[in-house]
């Protein structure tokens, strides 16, 4: 079973995502974090097979902490679930930074756990 | 669903593929130059006159060729020349795709059809706003978009009352706020009512039943969705050329008397009424001095 984090500062978002994908056999939410610094120190700790992160949040945002994890981490999976998805900008700059997918919210299940199985 | 750009459209539909959308980025990138590069290719300006506009854009939330104009740098001729040389260069993504030979030709059109019916939900409708407003159009975009959320997320009937120039902004039971800055500078902000407030929960939480939830959660459920709908506000402001920057979503609990509109900005209002006789609202307080 892969291990997956989500990192959201949204209460309500986090409780969605960890319901739909603790639904499928192949995944299992093993922790959670509410912003990009608590999404690396996470990270290092739980060595997850993928990370469902947000872009807009306090503290530091989605995409700095993309970048910093994938400068120490190079092979690590970041699908970034985002009501930014639709900014042409942002889009494109969490892909060159190395996410690898980009969900817009509002999600359903079926998108989530599709590219969930995509990645692993 | 959700506001999209077409190349995420194309990238959904399995028609490119991630390395083929950011290629043609790369190409639109390459090709589609800024109004101050323009500028200088045709020796309307100095580098030293360039950096001279951006460095007073940091204090005057203007665009660089008004803001050139003003400073004397420009004539409005000028500026309309440089404007049509920069609109005849520019690459659309799915040229760009074209071009590097992400999409076929013949594709182009039949998803650009396509594109258009997937986003017909969000094409913005007009909303009258008082006179004298700056930025009329992106107002008037994101109230639409916003009743169109509450429609297609939240699930919600209601009616749309006239945009009101506010002074405060009356007492609910809690008020969710996202700042915008980039093109325009303002507050945006959605009180909600007991009822609004469990409706939006239910949509963003997906539970048939939520009133053992803890106001925590439902007010968490609210700034969730206003942060939906911003998310999808900056992408059609982006669509138009505006960038739009938001923050992270706070919540307010305003005093008896509301939450007064600050100095040097305007206040509009939206009313909502729901069905049941609750009142909602959603407000914007656009800074009219972002300096």
């Amino acid at each position: 079973m892969k291990k997956v984090i989500i990192v959201d500062d949204s209460i309500a978002v986090a409780r969605q995502l960890e319901k739909i994908i603790n639904s499928s056999d192949d995944f299992n939410v093993v922790a959670q974090g509410r912003n990009g610094a608590e999404a690396i120190k996470l990270y290092m700790q739980e060595k997850p097979d993928i990370i469902c992160m947000d872009m807009n949040m306090p503290v530091m945002d989605g995409l700095s902490a993309l970048r910093t994890l994938r400068q120490t981490s190079p092979d690590v999976n970041v699908v970034m679930i985002t009501s930014l998805g639709g900014v042409s900008d942002k889009y494109a700059e969490a892909l060159k930074l190395g996410a690898r997918d980009v969900i817009s919210k509002p999600f359903d299940a079926e998108t989530v756990l599709k590219t969930l199985q995509k990645i692993a | 669903m959700a506001v999209k750009f077409f190349g995420q459209f194309l990238i959904e539909q399995g028609v490119v593929t991630h390395a083929g959308l950011l290629k043609a980025i790369g190409l639109q990138e390459e090709t589609n130059r800024k109004i101050g590069a323009v500028v200088f290719e045709m020796g309307m300006m100095t580098q030293v006159e360039i950096a001279k506009v951006h460095q007073s854009q940091r204090n005057e939330d203007k665009r660089f060729g008004d803001k050139a104009v003003e400073m004397g740098f420009l004539t409005e001729e000028q500026l309309q020349q440089a404007l049509l040389c920069q609109r005849n260069s520019h690459i659309y993504i799915g040229e760009a795709l074209v071009k590097t030979g992400g999409l076929g030709k013949e594709d182009l059109e039949k998803y650009l059809i396509q594109f258009k019916e997937n986003q017909r939900p969000y094409t913005v409708e007009k909303i009258e706003l008082p006179i004298g407003v700056a930025n009329q159009s992106i107002w008037e975009m994101v109230a639409d978009l916003t009743n169109k959320m509450l429609i297609r997320v939240a699930e919600m009937s209601f009616r749309a009352g006239p945009c009101q120039i506010i002074e405060q902004l009356p007492t609910r039971t809690m008020v969710a706020e996202i700042g915008f800055s980039g093109s325009v500078s303002a507050r945006y902000l959605l009180t909600t009512s007991q009822n609004s407030r469990k409706i939006i929960a239910r949509a963003i939480l997906q539970e048939s039943d939520v009133d053992n939830e803890s106001v925590e959660v439902l007010d968490d459920s609210v700034m969730e969705f206003i942060n939906i709908v911003c998310g999808n506000i900056a992408a059609k402001a982006a669509q138009s050329g505006f960038q739009i920057d938001i923050s992270p979503p706070i919540t307010h609990n305003p005093s008896d008397c509301g939450l007064p509109v600050p100095e040097k900005h305007t206040g509009l209002m939206f009313p909502i009424y729901l069905s049941d006789g609750e009142i909602f609202e959603l407000a914007i307080f656009i800074n009219n001095d972002p300096a």
